[in-house]
């Protein structure tokens, strides 16, 4: 037996479930298919949902809507060693009010929402469902399969939004059969419970505000950082690492997560918390250079799957990419049901909307911090250059004082070196 | 915190039908073996005695790692699992 659609969208993440909500309202007959028992059940993330322009276009009073936790009001940086740290951080008002520059969320919370509000303009949610491969019908997708059930689900356009790995855009030929492990990272994520009061005392917190702080330096000279975020009585906290670069090193994800945790000065901002769960899951960090094919016949990619993810170095940024994607997706599969053609000739236009949004905009600027991330010394060097600068400044001992410029020369020279100082400022300058 | 703990904070509904199906005589011959120090959830065990590798797919989190990692096409299976199995997130 085949059921029929006017589109599939297969992954009921916030790329796809954002495709069906906009095509659902446009009056099409979606079929949003998703593996979990719900949406967000399989999906985790640090836990920054940066502001969502596109969702915010279609709920203009989003923040009133949606399962967020709290809003992000002040943003830090802390360089760390294993025995020292130096921090910097930011707060605006300007961020304390809406619209809110980002909230931290809970994935099976938030998709859940996001999926359901495609479900009440009319997209049909099919969850418990693994897509297991496309339907294709001389040279053009027509519709999906789903692993041990029999039957088809039909439509003449399939939106690929199955996350970084997606078996569909595979199937259907549209991205390379192989990754590159220097592209890719994995996160790991503990959370913990911690008290609403316990919360907002130890990071300064009022109201519904919420902090987020990045780490350089605590994952044991592997490429990657840490992270802590506040929810309402829960906190993240996890690192991000390169994968080749957590294989060179022998190293496992979960012993460097505890030596984090371990640090003495991150360790007193947890203390009293009790573990809640555990979570990991790839990033596609390599940027602009690993886009695959967006479209063809019949299909176009979304999200994650089109590994459109913007790690900066100062942000990670997915979900506000994969959400616009969803929608741009949308809008060129109404076009293509007004034209009748679901050829790559209309499908292109996917791209061409793409390339002229600030997604793409965003992801070529960055081009290139993928490489200034590959310098190894930011994850060991540098943030001890900082913190033994520091000690050296704050530090009373009866000896006189080096001036700060000779200091900072001295350190670079030692724990750096020169010459390396000058090239990874240029391409740290290139990069960003 | 003992680390050996932080896994069993995961909630699974585990399929008997592994996700995963690695073909032993490739991971025997493989060089690199990132896949035993990469996984988040320890599923991967070599045992330099017998040279075997050991892979139990109860409590992979799905997160892709190792499917990035292994550079030889040791999967003779490598997918999702069935609609409703594998790992359940409560939070996150
Ligand atoms: C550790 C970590 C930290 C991150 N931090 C941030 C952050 O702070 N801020 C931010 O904006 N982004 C962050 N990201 C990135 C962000 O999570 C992703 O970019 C985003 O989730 C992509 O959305 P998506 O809808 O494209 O894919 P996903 O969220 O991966 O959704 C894909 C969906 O498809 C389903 N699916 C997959 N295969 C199939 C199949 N065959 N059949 C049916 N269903 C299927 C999955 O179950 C899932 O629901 C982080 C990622 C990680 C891993
Ligand atoms: S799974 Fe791949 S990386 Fe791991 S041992 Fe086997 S061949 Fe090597
Ligand atoms: S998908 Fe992740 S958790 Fe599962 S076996 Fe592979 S690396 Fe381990």
């Amino acid at each position: 037996m085949s059921k029929q659609f006017q589109a599939i969208v297969v992954g009921a993440g916030p790329a796809g479930s954002s495709a069906a909500l906009a095509m659902a309202r446009a009056g099409l007959d979606v079929a949003l298919v998703e593996r979990g028992t719900f949406p967000g059940e399989k999906n985790m993330f640090g836990g920054l949902l940066h502001r969502m322009t596109s969702i915010e276009e279609i709920f203009p009073d989003f923040w009133t809507k949606a399962p967020l936790e709290r809003h992000i009001a002040k943003k830090g940086t802390t360089f760390m060693t294993g025995d020292a740290s130096f921090h910097v951080q930011h707060e605006t008002v300007n961020f304390d009010h809406t619209p809110y520059n980002g909230y931290t969320v809970f994935r099976p919370r938030f998709d859940r929402w996001l999926a359901e509000e495609a479900v009440k303009a009319g997209a049909t949610l099919i969850n418990r469902s693994t897509v297991e491969d496309v339907i294709l019908k001389d040279g053009r997708v027509t519709g999906v399969t789903i692993a041990g059930r029999k039957g088809e689900l039909k439509a003449p356009v399939v939106i690929a939004a199955d996350g970084v790995l997606s078996f569909t855009a595979l199937k259907a030929g549209l991205r390379q059969p192989k990754f590159s492990a220097d592209q890719m990272a994995v996160g790991v994520k503990a959370l913990f419970d911690m008290s609403r009061e316990m919360i907002d005392d130890r990071f300064g917190l009022v109201r519904d505000q919420g902090f987020a702080n990045e780490y350089v330096g605590c994952t044991g000279g592997v490429r990657g950082g840490g992270f802590l975020y506040t929810n309402y009585d829960t906190v993240s906290v996890g690192i991000v690492v390169h994968i080749s670069s957590l294989r060179n090193s022998g190293k496992t994800p979960y012993d460097l997560l505890n030596a984090f945790l371990e640090q003495p000065q991150f360790a007193k901002l947890l203390s009293g918390g009790r573990l809640a769960e555990y979570s990991a899951h790839v990033i596609p960090e390599g940027g602009y250079t690993m886009i695959p094919e967006l479209f063809g016949n019949g299909i176009l990619v979304a999200g994650d799957a089109a590994a459109l993810c913007n790690a900066t170095g100062v942000n990670l940024e997915g979900i506000n990419l994969a959400s616009h994607s969803g929608i741009l997706a949308a809008k060129t599969v109404i076009e293509a049901h007004e034209r009748n053609d679901f050829s790559s000739k209309t499908l292109k236009r996917y791209k061409e909307r793409l390339d002229l949004s600030w997604v793409m905009k965003d992801l070529k600027g960055f081009k290139n911090a993928p490489k200034m991330l590959h310098i190894d010394r930011i994850y060991n060097e540098y943030p001890e250059l900082v913190c033994s600068m520091m000690e050296h400044i704050y530090r009373i001992d009866g000896t006189p004082k080096t001036s700060i410029p000779k200091l900072i020369m001295r350190e670079v020279q030692q724990k750096i070196g020169l010459k390396n100082a000058v090239s990874d400022l240029m391409t740290a300058w290139r990069a960003l | 915190m003992n680390i050996d703990e932080i896994f069993d904070f995961t909630s699974f509904t585990i399929d008997r039908e592994p996700h995963i199906v690695l073909k032993p005589e490739v991971c025997s011959g493989c060089d690199v073996r990132g896949c035993v120090n990469c996984c988040p959830a320890r599923c991967y065990t070599w045992s330099e005695a017998e040279q075997k590798m050991t892979f139990v797919h109860d409590g992979c989190l799905e997160c892709g790692t190792c499917y990035v990692v292994c550079q030889r096409n040791a999967f003779s299976r490598w997918q999702y699992p069935r609609g409703g199995f594998g790992v359940a997130y409560r939070m996150t």
